[in-house]
């Protein structure tokens, strides 16, 4: 055994008796082989459940030199109890596009981590970095050189920065996507280094790309800036693959849920019936769609994918403001712009992208994310300073309540009264 | 407006060491009080500038990233003291 010291932890070791794999036995072996640091985060850990606190303290560095992010500072507050872990920070690297790694790339990667931190790695975090766990200050720079020099990859985001982009595995392995989910995730994170590596906003932002309505990413729930791949044509139907799916011949869903026996396949219950905008129907052996009323649910697609495949007028749905819940509950984003190209070199996008920065920067308070922006002033107000057009696709149903809120601008002669001239006809 | 970056630094500098007094770390919309002609942009960049020239530091939780003028609160150099393990 390596010359290592394992703290008496009773309460973790309760964690390794459960049906899972635990963390615990993880740290533990990696530990007894020579990490003091797993062994102190242990010791550390067992400290915090006894005192029912934590025994971290948090803040202070954010990166290598010229970066204000990709590193978070974390120290023990115990440090002479568990010096290995005196400096424990995160460091957040950019990952590759849909999360593609070659075998060497890891390798090489661990080897990195092994020599200059504790070896203990998250992949990926919620934001989609790889997240290096636990090294020391005077390791950062060393880490940062090893790292763009040998591996070519860069620090993520922290902080008030754009965090790194995320995209879906779309046209590399994906029929259904409608966007090169991939080259739209890379160009964001290039055009947008000033941004992910410098603080320049009230608070995070984050932009997930998906190249479907099937959302793969969570982009809907998860980002500041959701990109979601659509189409505006109809439905593409092979109508002689709708019969082998109805006959038996083609399995539905691809062949998943197939654990148990579900029955003969109906594709009146499990796909008509199932329509949220009922825009399907079958006349005779044909499959119709009235793709004006089509919501882009991709239920049917899914169910029938031979038989049914998204239109080639491919773009995106840009939506805005989703958030975890720190403040006034989780939020899934918004819709913003309901068709958007999404071709090389994006300007549009970016253009429109711009401009609610600009808002933002402007009017979001101190660690405010967009949507509750979007919320405090309004959605009108959103259209208004990404000088959107207002178009019925972006709401969900009329309004229900009849107070219209003009601006000074739309009615004639604005807000300004002339008082005087009013009380000289109407009495106080 | 555009405003000269380098007048804007050390107007950004001025107000953030004042304020450093008081208070030690300061959010990017705090510095936007230094010269309200200048956009929410140009700010973020003087800013930034500033701690490439060391006269400002950051300091994050994180989550959220604050500008310091070094040797005013927590300062990096704490973060970046010998490490006593070694």
């Amino acid at each position: 055994m390596a010359d290592v010291k394992k703290h008496d932890t009773p309460m973790c070791d309760e964690l390794k008796t459960g049906n899972w794999p635990s963390f615990v036995d993880d740290l533990e072996q990696r530990g007894l082989a020579g990490k003091q640091e797993c062994l102190d985060l242990l010791g550390q850990l067992e400290l915090s459940y006894k005192h029912k606190e934590t025994h971290w303290k948090h803040g202070g560095i954010v990166g290598v030199f010229g970066y204000g992010g990709g590193v978070i500072g974390r120290y023990s507050d115990v440090p002479d109890k568990y010096p290995s872990i005196a400096h424990f920070h995160t460091v957040r690297l950019n990952q590759t596009s849909s999360k593609f790694y070659s075998s060497a790339y890891l390798r090489k990667l661990c080897e990195i981590w092994d020599y200059r931190g504790s070896g203990m790695t998250n992949f990926h975090g919620s934001t989609g970095d790889i997240i290096l766990l636990g090294t020391k200050s005077n390791q950062l720079e060393p880490i940062f050189y090893d790292v763009t020099h040998q591996l070519g990859t860069d620090l993520g985001g922290s902080g008030s920065n754009l965090r790194t982009p995320a995209g879906c595995i779309g046209k590399s392995r994906c029929e259904y996507a409608c966007i090169d989910s991939e080259a739209i995730c890379y160009d964001l994170t290039q055009t947008f280094q000033d941004e992910l590596h410098r603080p320049a906003f009230p608070y995070k932002f984050k932009f997930k790309v998906s190249g479907c309505p099937n959302d793969c990413v969570a982009a809907i729930a998860r980002s500041d800036c959701s990109i979601i791949g659509t189409w505006k044509d109809d439905i593409r139907i092979d109508q002689s693959a709708v019969q082998a799916y109805v006959n038996g011949e083609l399995k539905p869903n691809a062949g998943a849920h197939s654990d148990r026996d579900w029955g003969k396949f109906d594709i009146q219950k499990e796909v008509i019936d199932l329509c949220p905008t009922k825009c399907m129907w079958m006349e005779g052996k044909d499959l119709k769609i009235d793709n004006r009323e089509c919501t882009r649910c991709m239920h049917c697609i899914n169910i029938m994918p031979v038989a049914l495949r998204p239109g080639v007028n491919t773009g995106a749905t840009i939506l805005l403001g989703a958030k975890a819940p720190i403040l006034d509950g989780a939020q899934l984003s918004s819709l913003a712009i309901p068709f958007i190209r999404m071709e090389p070199p994006y300007d549009e996008f970016k253009d429109f992208v711009g401009k609610i920065w600009d808002w933002w920067m402007e009017e979001g308070k101190n660690r405010e994310r967009f949507g509750e922006l979007m919320q405090r002033q309004s959605l009108q107000k959103l259209i208004k300073m990404a000088e959107l057009t207002p178009i019925p696709q972006m709401i969900k149903e009329p309004r229900s309540n009849p107070y219209v809120f003009w601006s000074a601008e739309e009615v004639e002669g604005g807000w300004e009264r002339d008082v005087k001239a009013f009380r000289s006809r109407h009495a106080a | 407006m555009a405003v000269d970056k380098e007048e804007l630094k050390a107007k950004i500098l001025e107000f953030a060491t004042k304020k450093a007094k008081f208070k030690s770390k300061m959010y990017i919309k705090d510095l936007y009080a230094a010269e309200p002609n200048a956009s929410p942009r140009e700010i973020k960049n003087a800013a930034n500038d500033l701690v490439k020239e060391e006269k400002l530091e950051f300091f994050s939780s994180g989550s959220t990233t604050m500008y310091g003028v070094p040797g005013f609160g927590k300062g990096i150099e704490e973060a970046f003291e010998d490490d006593k393990s070694e």
